[in-house]
């Protein structure tokens, strides 16, 4: 079978089990479903079992905070049909909860607390320690984007005076290179 | 025992003369620094023919390298092993991120200013200092050892109670044994 047929034929198996998950297709080896929350034990669970994706690469999440939501996705993988699929879902961003998989992954346990540490994502039933990667943390999630890691570390840590004067030599390089500050990339300029 | 103060200063000389050439290192990196240990030990740069040379733990160490960014985690295993080591002790920052932060000022993990936490005796700046720049800092400490200028263990010692105020700022649970001097 080529790529292609792979990936009908997948497709064609996922949605006749769970018929709300709509698929995205990309160049190459890679799949995208998104689904709902609720379908994600069983989604991973039938990808695995069935369909011969017996590799967890990877569960990440994403802050749309202007959408006020946390996106996770989880990255399964088929050695056999060298394939990746990727399982997204949207969680709401106030009450971070979501299912949890290290029943059918017992790596993904690792993942989740990491998520709940830099997220706060909530898995339900997960059993780990509290901490993971930062002792002692008293603050927000950090790896938010409404987390301002440099107010942070201000009042956290001391400075040592003198960074105050460091230029700012984009501007230079950018008369130098005659090239455009892009505007996502303006704010940062000081 | 010697009590008369110039032979005291004469034991002092000698004894300060051989500890700068018998300097062990700590085999402990924190950050990326560490990765230019091996090259200043192996046989392009050759430490070793100045007395430098690696120790396997603590007790037998004189320098502790803090070779890059100190998260707060790494904080605690490192004042531990601090004030596991025994007299004469010296610590060396090497690089940046011990300085003033380097490129991670404004990380939400890592510390800024090393000597807010430690007594530092010599600082190696780069991000991150070759290996002539690492030798360079030896050096350095090697002078200041013989001067008997090198005493951050005495300063450690002696302002305890400030560099403690400032670790418990930033490692609010305090789970450490006290070491007795
Ligand atoms: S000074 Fe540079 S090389 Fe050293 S730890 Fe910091 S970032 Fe890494």
């Amino acid at each position: 079978m080529n790529m292609q047929e792979i990936k009908e034929n997948l497709i064609t198996h996922v949605k006749a089990n769970f018929p709300e998950a709509a698929e995205k297709e990309f160049d190459g080896n890679r799949l995208d479903f998104n689904v709902d929350k609720q379908c994600i034990p069983s989604i991973l669970t039938y990808l695995k079992d069935r369909l011969g994706y017996i590799h967890l690469s990877h569960i990440a999440c994403v802050d749309w905070l202007e959408e006020g939501e946390f996106e996770i996705i989880f990255i399964v993988w088929s050695p056999e049909e060298k394939m990746k699929v990727f399982i997204r879902t949207r969680i709401d961003r106030e009450k971070p909860v979501m299912p949890n998989i290290d029943m059918i992954w017992r790596q993904a346990n690792t993942y989740e607390r990491e998520l709940r540490e830099m997220f706060g994502v909530e898995f339900i039933g997960l059993e780990a320690p509290d901490e993971f990667l930062l002792e002692d943390w008293g603050g927000p999630p950090p790896m938010r984007r409404d987390f301002d890691t440099e107010a942070y570390a201000d009042d956290t840590f001391w400075h040592r005076p003198g960074r105050e004067d460091a230029l700012d030599v984009r501007e230079e390089i950018i008369r130098r290179s005659r090239e455009e500050i892009p505007d996502f990339a303006k704010k940062y300029s000081r | 025992m010697i009590n008369d103060k110039n032979s005291q200063k004469i034991v002092d000389i000698i004894q300060n003369w051989s500890r700068k050439h018998s300097i062990w290192v700590l085999a402990y990196g924190t950050g990326c620094g560490a990765i230019e240990i091996p090259p200043t030990m192996t046989s392009r740069y050759d430490a070793e023919r100045l007395g430098v040379r690696g120790a396997a733990t603590p007790r037998q160490a004189d320098v502790l390298l803090i070779t890059g960014y100190l998260t707060t985690k790494t904080l605690k295993r490192v004042i531990r092993v601090y004030e596991q080591m025994q007299d004469p002790k010296y610590v060396i920052g090497f690089g940046s991120c011990t300085i003033n932060g380097g490129m991670y000022y404004d990380s939400y993990n890592t510390i800024k200013v090393l000597d807010k936490y430690l007594p530092v005796d010599v600082y190696i700046n780069g991000c991150m200092p070759r290996p002539e720049a690492v030798l360079a800092g030896f050096g350095k400490l090697q002078q200041l050892i013989a001067e008997g200028k090198a005493n951050g263990a005495t300063k450690y010692k002696e302002n305890l109670e400030w560099y403690r105020g400032n670790q418990k700022k930033i490692i609010p649970n305090w789970v450490m044994p006290e070491y007795n001097w």
